[in-house]
């Protein structure tokens, strides 16, 4: 899967799920902020990430993620490869 | 048919329990460490009364042997997610702290608190995005006002309040309870010891309680009835303070 592949994929599932709009989705967005969430809310972001890629998502991993760049970067380093 | 996991579910409260969240309605899942005998008339017991539940047999205060068959259970079965957690299993090491070695300090931490966090935290992601859950702690009069003879089971329940009051917070919002059960003396074989004539005369109600007593406490807070109940702890003693 390609990197551009990988972002519209998860733009479009954060757009569907979390109800953002699409020009505020941008690689140096915080996450948190960006969709509106706490921490808390992670999970279900998690269950959409496994959901859409077919891996799981160590919570280990998931705590060094900040911005939509950092998801788009883990998220391609694990399914580049597909 | 919610489903319904309780640890330590081979005897005692844990035992009746599982029958009562059986009869109540619920998919039982029996955890039991290492008494096949006893968890299977567990199951048996269950299926006679036509109602529905399996053995899953892990040690809790084991994080791998949690992690691989909870785990594996939590993957392969993904229609019907475990919504309802009963953290029942312990032990006991009594011991007065000038003799007790650190083995029994450490095994009851470990099996009566730590997993509680190993158990507890492969459901809770189901549980959040279910957007429901109902995790019920059995603590203990002991974790409450602390008995002599017991600093580490005293340590492991309270830590284990403590740690209801905390998960409670951080989790409401997502529709998912957690609260405590504190029985005082209670019939099993945890108190088979006890000199429950000299004891009794101390409580209220002049008698130690039975397990089904708590199991019906235990009934209520995994129903709906008890929607509005969190972080809490619920003492079942008789009236023992």
């Amino acid at each position: 899967m390609t990197r551009e592949q990988v972002i519209e994929k998860i733009n479009n599932f954060i757009v569907e799920d979390f109800e953002v709009e699409r020009d505020k989705l941008r690689p140096d967005a915080n996450i948190i902020e960006t969709l509106e969430i706490d921490s808390l809310d992670l999970v279900d972001l998690v269950v959409l990430i496994e959901k859409n890629f077919g891996f799981k998502v160590k919570n280990e991993e998931l705590t060094a993620i900040r911005t939509l760049g950092d998801l788009y970067n883990y998220i391609h380093e694990r399914v580049k490869d597909q | 048919m919610k489903t319904a996991l309780v640890t330590g579910a081979s005897r005692g409260i844990g035992k009746s329990i599982a029958l009562t969240l059986a009869e109540n309605g619920f998919h039982v899942i029996i955890n039991y460490r290492s008494n096949d005998t006893e968890a299977l008339k567990t199951l048996d017991e269950i299926k006679q009364r036509k109602k529905s539940a399996e053995l899953l047999k892990f040690d809790i205060a084991d994080p791998v042997s949690v992690e691989n068959i909870l785990g594996k259970y939590i993957e392969t079965h993904t229609d019907d997610y475990i919504s309802i957690l009963v953290n029942n299993a312990g032990i006991r090491h009594d011991n007065l702290m000038v003799f007790m070695n650190p083995e029994q300090w450490s095994n009851t931490i470990n099996t009566n608190l730590n997993s509680f966090f190993y158990v507890t935290r492969l459901l809770l992601k189901n549980m959040l995005t279910g957007k429901f859950g109902r995790i019920i702690n059995i603590a203990s009069l002991s974790g409450l006002k602390g008995l002599p003879g017991q600093t580490n089971y005293s340590a492991s329940k309270g830590g284990l309040i403590a740690a209801t009051k905390a998960l409670a917070q951080e989790v409401g919002k997502k529709n998912v309870t957690v609260n405590a059960v504190a029985p005082g003396f209670i019939k099993t074989d945890m108190t088979d010891g006890l000199d429950e004539k000299n004891l009794k005369s101390m409580i209220p109600l002049q008698r130690f309680g039975e397990a089904h007593e708590v199991a019906d406490l235990v009934a209520f807070l995994a129903s709906e009835k008890s929607s509005y109940i969190t972080g809490e702890v619920i003492s079942i003693n008789g009236g023992l303070y």
